[in-house]
């Protein structure tokens, strides 16, 4: 006799890749009867990070190198300083007059932000965009994204995102980016014509330090900061940001002067005598998605619930098709399968937690309540990421 | 405050238009839109349930750059949830939206496209609606900056969010949920429920919602809620087109 034909069984990764919405559910919402916990796809709770390691200094050819690794997404950042001659500026003395101008105005702006000194001029990051980020995705890094192409949307979008955040926190200070030169006082005063008009706010804050001269800015230290993902899964800008902030913890700058018999500036090639940029504060980004249980919302005739009404549904009480869940750092599965994102950026001056950067967009489950937990969060996530920076 | 206005249907085509300014910001941004089109090269493989969107910003000056990429990947999340791309006829096609910003400052490297981002959203959405595409729900959205001495400030201009401490661009649906949130600077949780709060005053009034369930939307300091001005320009405009039939009858 033959044996029974077998039963028709997929395996489970057939059948993440064939119903993957039910997939995902169905490890979400287990049935009651089974006793297993709701758990992701991946293993991990719903506002688990995926493990996460970082490692610095290992380009030898840039100031200041990362690759961090979060799951299975890495990301390579070196940072690379390029000298930028003030002369090399065309606006160099038009600006000077208009940055002393709005120095008061930008003060009031930047006292509150405590313990670091006001610097007048940290606009000149922006105004001579010092700081280049640029981030790359043409790598082979996930199947999408083909190597050699142009910058997909998605790799100038977190370019973008990441110089704006650098602005932003101000991460940077302008005064690691300047090269100084000490005018000597031969006899009577500079008689340079720029010297004049451009000095005044320098003499003003420098004369107690050292009285024989004034000081003048030759050049300024541009960073290009370049990012390879070279392995994506999911949530990139976290991995991007984290081997951004690793790599510009990481970058020394030498030490430049300016040569008045050469008129250049030159740099030492002594270790010892280059110096790390001090950065401020320690923002680190957590992101989220949110998995909503209706699939088949799109087939039919979508009938949003009001908000009022929505909000007096408890999370728990939630049933059937109205469930959702906020999933921490998701993988590419999960990315594919969610369209409401969260990103937080979070920094701890004091313990205290301060929020940098709130974005939500693509969907209208997160609210105040929901975004007071994910700020948590982050704040949990921003002590262990710190850890491993630190570590490194 | 100067409320914004707005024309609908100014191109002639395009499927629909609109265009937009605000005075406080000094945005003027001119938007059309074409839907449903057959995309080329438009692959199967993704999503052939949905119409695809696609989202053109266009700065006034300069050619289109990283900043423009990143709006408008904002722009098409957001309109993702709100455009029923699965109705009759949309699904395998495209809605092909262009945002020319035409007037107000410009929006230089690395610039957070904050102040820009609400006028850009209210353009979008009155464009749509001139073109018919069918949506699920409207939207409002406003930004606010928050000045060191923890005031809120409506619509900055861009010397006001340049010193400002932190800045907030919100946008609710015509149902009341916080469909966008993109805020950035430092700040803390507490000062972004007032934000949102004042936000939320801006765009739908303070609510008041009688015994038969209807909403009156009330006035306060910040004039009417945009939720309103938005729905008379619609009004109008279609008033304007039945002209016709309205007066014959």
């Amino acid at each position: 006799m033959a044996a029974p034909p077998p039963a028709l069984t997929l395996p489970p990764s057939q059948f993440a890749r064939l119903q993957p919405h039910a997939y995902l559910l169905a490890h979400l919402s287990p049935p009651a009867s089974s006793n297993q916990p709701s758990i992701r796809a991946n293993g991990r709770a719903s506002s688990q990070f995926r493990p996460t390691s970082a490692n610095t200094g290992s380009l030898t050819h840039t100031n200041g190198s990362a690759v961090v690794r979060v799951g299975d997404t890495t990301a390579v950042c070196g940072v690379r300083a390029e000298l930028l001659p003030t002369s090399d500026i065309a606006s160099w003395s038009v600006s000077r007059s208009g940055a002393a101008n709005n120095a008061q105005q930008r003060q009031t702006s930047s006292n509150s932000n405590s313990n670091d000194e006001i610097d007048p001029e940290e606009s000149q990051i922006q105004d001579f965009n010092l700081l280049v980020p640029n981030l790359s995705l043409s790598t082979g890094c996930a199947p999408g994204f083909v190597p050699g192409a142009p910058p997909s949307a998605l790799a100038q979008s977190l370019s973008h995102q990441i110089l704006a955040l650098l602005h932003s926190t101000r991460l940077v200070r302008a005064d690691d980016l300047r090269v100084w030169y000490q005018v000597p006082r031969l006899g009577e005063t500079d008689t340079k014509g720029q010297g004049q008009g451009e000095g005044g706010m320098d003499v003003d804050d420098d004369t107690t330090t050292h009285g024989q001269g004034k000081r003048e800015i030759k050049a300024f230290w541009a960073l290009y900061i370049d990012i390879m993902i070279v392995s994506l899964a999911g949530n990139p800008f976290d991995a991007a940001w984290a081997a951004v902030l690793a790599a510009l913890r990481d970058t020394k700058l030498p030490r430049a002067w300016w040569d008045v018999d050469n008129e250049m500036v030159v740099c030492s090639d002594a270790v010892a005598e280059a110096r790390r940029l001090a950065l401020r504060g320690l923002p680190v980004a957590s992101s989220f998605c949110v998995f909503e249980a209706d699939a088949a919302a799109g087939w039919r005739a979508v009938i949003v619930p009001d908000a009022e009404e929505e909000r007096e549904i408890e999370e728990s009480a939630r049933k059937g098709m109205l469930r959702r869940w906020v999933l921490a750092d998701p993988d590419g599965y999960e990315e594919g399968l969610s369209q409401e994102r969260v990103c937080v950026v979070v920094d701890k001056v004091d313990g205290k937690t301060v929020i940098v950067k709130l974005e939500k967009n693509g969907g209208w489950a997160v609210d105040g309540r929901e975004l007071k937990q994910l700020v948590e969060i982050a704040a949990d996530r921003w002590e262990a990421v710190k850890e491993i920076l630190e570590q490194c | 405050m100067v409320a914004p206005s707005a024309t609908l249907s100014t191109l002639n085509r395009a499927d629909g238009s609109a265009s937009y300014q605000c005075p406080s910001t000094g945005s003027n941004i001119l938007g059309s839109v074409n839907a449903p089109v057959e995309l080329p090269g438009r692959r199967d493989a993704l999503r052939p349930e949905d119409a695809t969107i696609e989202v053109f910003v266009k700065p006034g000056t300069a050619p289109a750059g990283v900043g423009e990429r990143y709006v408008e990947g904002i722009l098409k999340t957001l309109l993702g949830r709100v455009i029923l791309g699965r109705e009759k006829g949309y699904p395998r096609r495209g809605v092909v939206i262009t945002l020319a910003i035409i007037g107000g400052e410009n929006v230089s490297r690395g610039d957070p496209y904050l102040i820009l981002l609400p006028a850009l959203l209210h353009t979008a959405l009155l464009a749509l609606l001139s073109a018919s595409v069918p949506l699920s729900m409207t939207f409002s959205a406003t930004v606010l900056a928050v000045d060191a001495a923890g005031q809120i400030l409506r619509e900055p201009s861009a010397e006001d969010a340049a010193t400002a401490q932190s800045l907030h661009v919100l946008a609710f649906s015509s149902k009341g949920h916080l469909l966008l949130n993109e805020s950035q600077g430092a700040f803390d949780l507490d000062t972004w429920e007032k934000v949102r709060q004042r936000a939320s005053a801006i765009c739908h009034g303070t609510q008041l919602v009688s015994a038969d369930g209807d909403v009156a939307m009330a006035e306060d300091v910040d004039g009417r809620p945009l939720e309103g001005s938005l729905r008379e320009m619609v009004e109008d405009q279609v008033y304007r087109d039945y002209n016709w039939q309205i007066n014959a009858a």
